[in-house]
């Protein structure tokens, strides 16, 4: 196939009233300043408990969540076992192998149940490193460790902070955020 | 003698004080204009004991910011230049509100008092005069930052300031052609007039287009969007590029300052000033008859009240722009001033020129 | 064999190669670069025909035959990877995994697995298994003292029974029941300790077999490997040194993970022994000494290599000249490189110093006709070669020095990688007195102990797996020692010890690396003539001497 050259006249076609910018600059001040009459009116109206839509479309963050879809990568945890005598996890390292960031620390013992035979002794994510790639979570064979905490607040005032050890990483499932549900969520969002 | 002394200065303290204020609070308006324009909250987070006011408490926590903040000084043979710099563009800011008329005359006690600190023949000139020394303030301070591009952002902001400070004198003679008074206070008294007994002869009804150029070379001399170019910070790098601290801080002020002066002179100048529409010294007049009769002093409350509207008005049509329009170009900002702005200036004045003489008004 | 063997023609896969008639069709297609997969098959052990694995089809035999046992035969045509191999192979490793546990994640196999390989070679389907798993025994139980089996993941390739029984012939090892219940175990009452019982674990295809040492330390591929000889005993058996110094939060830090036989037909075969293959806890160990030390006039103190240097040379140079006698005990731990320029450094900076030699060291003085020799020192030959050993009438022994040191007729002592106090019972008593009658004391070696505390000044040498050089083993093969990773803190390979050492006691000694000073031993002594650093290889040379 030949290779055509179509030319794309990216230019605006304006015409005189327009290129004067006068009535474009106007029309411009009349939509904001609609904004600041209605959204300061439905303001005023939800003050005096008077219903109205709500004058500002934005989330205040730590006190509202926007809700996460499930599918979400968030803060990693560790899951327990079913009858909750301790962790999943068996410290194969595969998370630790995989991961493209070497941002986990594993050192495996052995686990008191022959049965078991292996577990972590300590289980260390470096926060601070992680790319949220979500491997580690595809590599886990046990489904020990996951990443649908609903915790995006991961944050400290040290690197030393970020180094979230085993115990926070199991304590940390204990508080999820409120999930969309999946259906909704697109309808909402698309 | 004395009680004068102490009258002016009670009243200078009272202007000072009130334009401070006013500055103060202007930082909070800007913020929740803009939020509310764009559909967002703005600033709330700041609480004493958990009430927030409407993040009133901002304006503090900005001071106390501005004030905590660690300043940071550059390696400069102009210390003392860099150290005053913010300053002399705060001080002229404030020194041109002297001749802002307020209200009128009021006769306490046999005293004439009025809202306003001096009141020279050539009120209007010393206006524009502590404006223009103003602009001193940015080039000193990008040129004592021993910095190329501070040096450079001052450079632009004096280019700017001047080419516009030429537009808005030129855009203001078309009134004063027809007031024939630089004396801030009979300027107001002049839009007192009414036109065939109904409509107030204030200077936007007289002279439309210098209201326009007037109030645009106005934003412009206060470097606010779209003419923001001095400034930009993160984009281009400005004059206050090494400012830091509450020196910083003086430099931002004083744009609040000049935005309130310019609203002031344009209120002064093309809005009637302090005049009510159909409110002579004695009450509402309607057609000549005295509709409503009220008292000296409730005259001169509701005629400083009707500055301070027009003014806060002027404001938010200044902030309205700010917030909508995107930021001028460089060249673009330069021939709008040289090639628009100015020869619609002269034009305004030719023809306001002959009309006068030819009414001989 | 002294005659010419007699070549057969066979074809392989299509392609027509001569093959000495007799060898297995496995050993034939692997000498021309075809690999049959195979389990129960080692060269080193009988064949036992137990696995499978090695199925491949012979033409004009109805019946596909195993490669480990049929010999070759002239004009044989052979196919080692037409469909109808593949399938059976195929169905071989569904036979071997049908109870074999999905264990993997906690299996230290894992990585280097037969199993493992295999499937993703030959395997690659889909389960067809519905029916549960036969439970074999127990897991993971300790059979001997350094061997643990899990008889669920086993594939009964017999292999380890077989090395017991031909190998240290000592049949610990047995198969027991029939069928699915087959298992491997140890005989009751037995325990698989053996000195060479850790083969076991190489052996063993699967993860049936594990070191009790290796044991969740890390994983297999977070390891790197080198080349190199063991120094346990004489004999200098070839290894493979596998080592983690990416991820140091595995296993407490150490950075040595493990050794591994590494098959030299001329030394050890495919074997090693269990003292060598556990015996490197010295490298990692916490009594490492890291930096130089020097006891100016009381406790032994941090120094820098250049001061500790200057110390011990203005010392010596002083003990030397004024007083009289210097002594060495020589360590036949010391690489020929080292040996070398100790020899070297002596004679021309410290000309009339006494040269001692002691063969002894702390390890029990096992041996048997397999593998291990009584001598624990890998190096004897190699300074028996460069006469710093009794042989030479010269050189003296320990005994002759602790008599001098007792007599309080030595200035200065140099002790290299001795520990004559800690030891009494092999290098006589008195040492601890003796000493103190010294007045300047030189430690070099790897590890703190009760010598090096009476020193004056101590020189960290680096440990096994830490430098390059060479080694001599007693039948007088010189074979390679590979540096695996950077010695611990300031630590210095032993030639580059000596010559600082040297260098500080006024000589010029200019040498980058041990090549260069092997490559120097080898023109200016005659048993070790004509050879050369590059030429020696991963086998060894063995020295006309």
């Amino acid at each position: 196939m030949a290779i055509t050259v179509k030319k794309i006249d990216a230019s605006p076609k304006m015409n005189l009233l327009e290129r004067t910018y006068l009535r474009e600059i106007l029309r411009g001040l009349w939509i904001t300043n609609r904004h600041f009459v209605v959204n300061l009116t439905r303001h005023i109206l939800n003050l005096f408990r008077i219903k109205a839509k709500p004058g500002a479309v934005t989330i205040q963050y730590p006190e509202q969540h926007r809700g996460y879809h499930k599918r979400l990568r968030t803060a990693h945890y560790l899951a327990h076992r079913e009858n909750d005598d301790g962790p999943r996890c068996v410290g194969c390292m595969m998370c630790e192998t995989i991961c493209p960031a070497k941002c986990i620390y594993i050192v495996p013992t052995e686990h008191p149940d022959p049965n078991v035979e292996k577990q972590a002794v300590k289980f260390t994510i470096d926060m601070g490193r992680c790319v949220y790639c979500g491997f580690c979570v595809e590599a886990c064979p046990e489904d020990a460790i996951r990443m649908d905490s609903g915790r995006l607040d991961i944050c400290s005032y040290s690197r030393e902070g970020m180094l979230w050890d085993m115990d926070r990483l199991l304590a940390n499932h204990h508080d999820p955020a409120p999930y969309k549900d999946e259906e909704k969520w697109l309808d909402e969002e698309f | 003698m004395w009680i004068e002394l102490l009258t002016k200065v009670l009243i200078a303290g009272a202007v000072l004080t009130g334009i401070l204020s006013f500055g103060g609070v202007l930082t909070w308006v800007e913020r929740k204009q803009s939020a509310l324009m764009q559909d967002r909250i703005g600033a709330n987070r700041a609480s004493i004991l958990g009430f927030r006011l409407l993040g009133l408490f901002h304006i503090m926590t900005d001071g106390i910011k501005m004030f905590a903040k660690e300043e940071f000084i550059p390696r400069t043979d102009h210390r003392v230049l860099f150290l005053l710099a913010p300053f002399i563009a705060w001080l002229f800011s404030l020194a041109a509100f002297a001749v802002i008329p307020f209200s009128p005359e009021l006769t306490v006690a046999g005293y004439q008092v009025t809202l306003q600190v001096a009141n020279p023949e050539i009120g209007l000139l010393v206006a524009f005069a502590m404006m223009g020394m103003a602009i001193y303030g940015v080039v000193l301070g990008g040129w004592a930052s021993n910095n190329n591009y501070a040096l450079l952002g001052s450079m632009r902001a004096t280019a700017q300031m001047i080419s516009y400070e030429v537009a808005l004198a030129a855009a203001a003679v078309g009134p004063l052609l027809i007031y024939r008074t630089l004396n801030m206070q009979e300027i107001v008294i002049r839009q007192g007039q009414l036109y065939n007994g109904w409509l107030p002869l204030w200077g936007i009804v007289l002279q439309p287009l210098a209201f326009l150029l007037f109030l645009v070379a106005g934003a412009a001399e206060t470097k606010r969007v779209p003419f923001d170019l001095p400034e930009g910070e993160s984009e281009i790098i400005g004059f206050n590029l090494e400012y830091s601290s509450m020196r910083f801080g003086a430099f931002m002020f004083t744009d609040f300052i000049e935005k309130i002066l310019v609203a002031c002179l344009t209120t002064t100048i093309f809005l009637g000033g302090w005049q009510v529409p159909w409110l002579a010294d004695d009450g509402f007049r309607l057609g000549g008859a005295l509709a409503l009769e009220l008292g000296p002093m409730v005259v001169w409350l509701l005629r400083l009240a009707a500055f301070g509207i027009k003014v806060c008005a002027l404001i938010y049509v200044l902030m309205l722009v700010r917030w909508t329009l995107p930021r001028f170009r460089y060249d673009q900002l330069m021939s709008f001033g040289w090639k628009f702005l100015l020869p619609l200036a002269f034009l305004n004045i030719i023809v306001t020129a002959a009309v006068v003489l030819v009414l001989n008004l | 064999m002294s005659e010419e063997r007699k070549m057969v023609k066979v074809t392989i896969d299509g392609n027509q190669y001569e093959v000495p008639a007799g060898t297995t069709i496995l050993e034939a297609a692997k000498s021309v670069g075809i690999e049959i997969p195979h389990y129960c098959y080692h060269p080193g052990l009988s064949i036992a025909g137990a696995c499978r694995m090695c199925l491949i089809e012979v033409e004009k035999v109805p019946k596909l035959q195993i490669a480990c046992y049929m010999t070759v035969g002239d004009e044989m045509v052979i196919y080692t990877t037409n469909e109808r191999v593949k399938r059976a192979r195929k169905a071989m490793l569904e036979f071997h995994l049908v109870n074999h546990p999905l264990d993997c994640p906690v299996c230290d196999q894992a990585g280097e697995c037969g199993l493992q390989n295999y499937y993703m070679l030959h395997g690659l389907y889909i389960s067809r298994v519905r029916e549960n798993k036969v439970k074999k025994g127990k897991k993971a139980t300790q059979i001997g003292p350094h061997v643990m089996l899990d008889q669920e993941r086993c594939i009964l390739c017999s292999r380890c029974v077989r090395f017991c029984n031909e190998i240290p012939k000592t049949s610990e090892l047995g198969m027991f029941n029939r069928g699915d219940r087959e298992v491997v175990d140890i005989f009751p009452g037995r325990e698989l300790n053996n000195p060479y019982s850790a083969n076991v674990i190489n052996l063993c295809p699967v993860g049936a077999l594990l070191s009790k040492e290796f044991r969740f330390k890390t994983r297999v591929w977070y390891l790197e490997t080198v080349k190199s000889v063991c120094m346990r005993c004489s004999r200098a058996c070839n290894i493979l040194i596998d080592y983690n110094i990416r991820r140091p939060w595995k296993n407490d830090g150490r950075r040595l993970s493990r050794l591994r036989p590494r098959y030299n037909a001329q030394v050890n075969d495919w074997w090693i022994c269990d003292e060598g293959r556990f015996g490197f806890d010295f490298v990692d160990a916490a009594d490492r000494l890291t930096v130089p030390l020097s006891a100016a006039g009381g406790a032994q103190a941090h120094s820098g290599w250049e001061a500790a240097l200057e110390t011990a040379a203005a010392r010596l140079r002083q003990a030397a000249s004024e007083i009289g006698d210097v002594a060495v005990l020589v360590s036949p731990r010391l690489a020929n490189e080292a040996l070398y320029l100790l020899k070297r450094v002596l004679a021309e900076q410290l000309p009339g110093t006494s040269v001692a030699f002691s063969s002894l060291n702390e390890h029990e003085p096992t041996q048997d006709d397999i593998l291990r020799k009584a001598d624990k020192n890998p190096n004897t030959t190699g300074a028996e070669f460069l006469s710093l050993t009794t042989a030479n009438a010269e050189v003296k022994d320990h005994a002759y020095l602790l008599q001098t040191a007792k007599k309080g007729n030595l200035s200065a002592l140099i002790v290299i990688a001795h520990n004559p106090v800690g030891l009494p019972e092999l290098y006589g008593r008195g040492w601890s007195e003796a000493l103190d009658k010294v007045p300047f004391k030189v430690f070099i070696g790897t590890n703190e102990n009760e010598t090096s505390r009476k020193a004056d000044v101590v020189l960290p040498l680096a440990a096994f797996a830490e430098y390059d050089g060479t080694v001599t083993n007693f039948a007088g093969r010189v074979q390679l020692l590979r540096r695996a990773f950077d010695p611990l803190g300031e630590a210095l390979a032993g030639w580059e010890l000596l010559r600082r050492l040297g260098n500080a006691l006024g000589g010029e000694y200019d040498f980058g690396s041990a090549g260069e000073v092997f490559d120097e031993l080898a023109q200016k002594e005659d048993k070790f003539a004509g050879l050369s650093y590059g030429d020696i290889g991963e086998l060894g040379v063995k020295v006309n001497g």
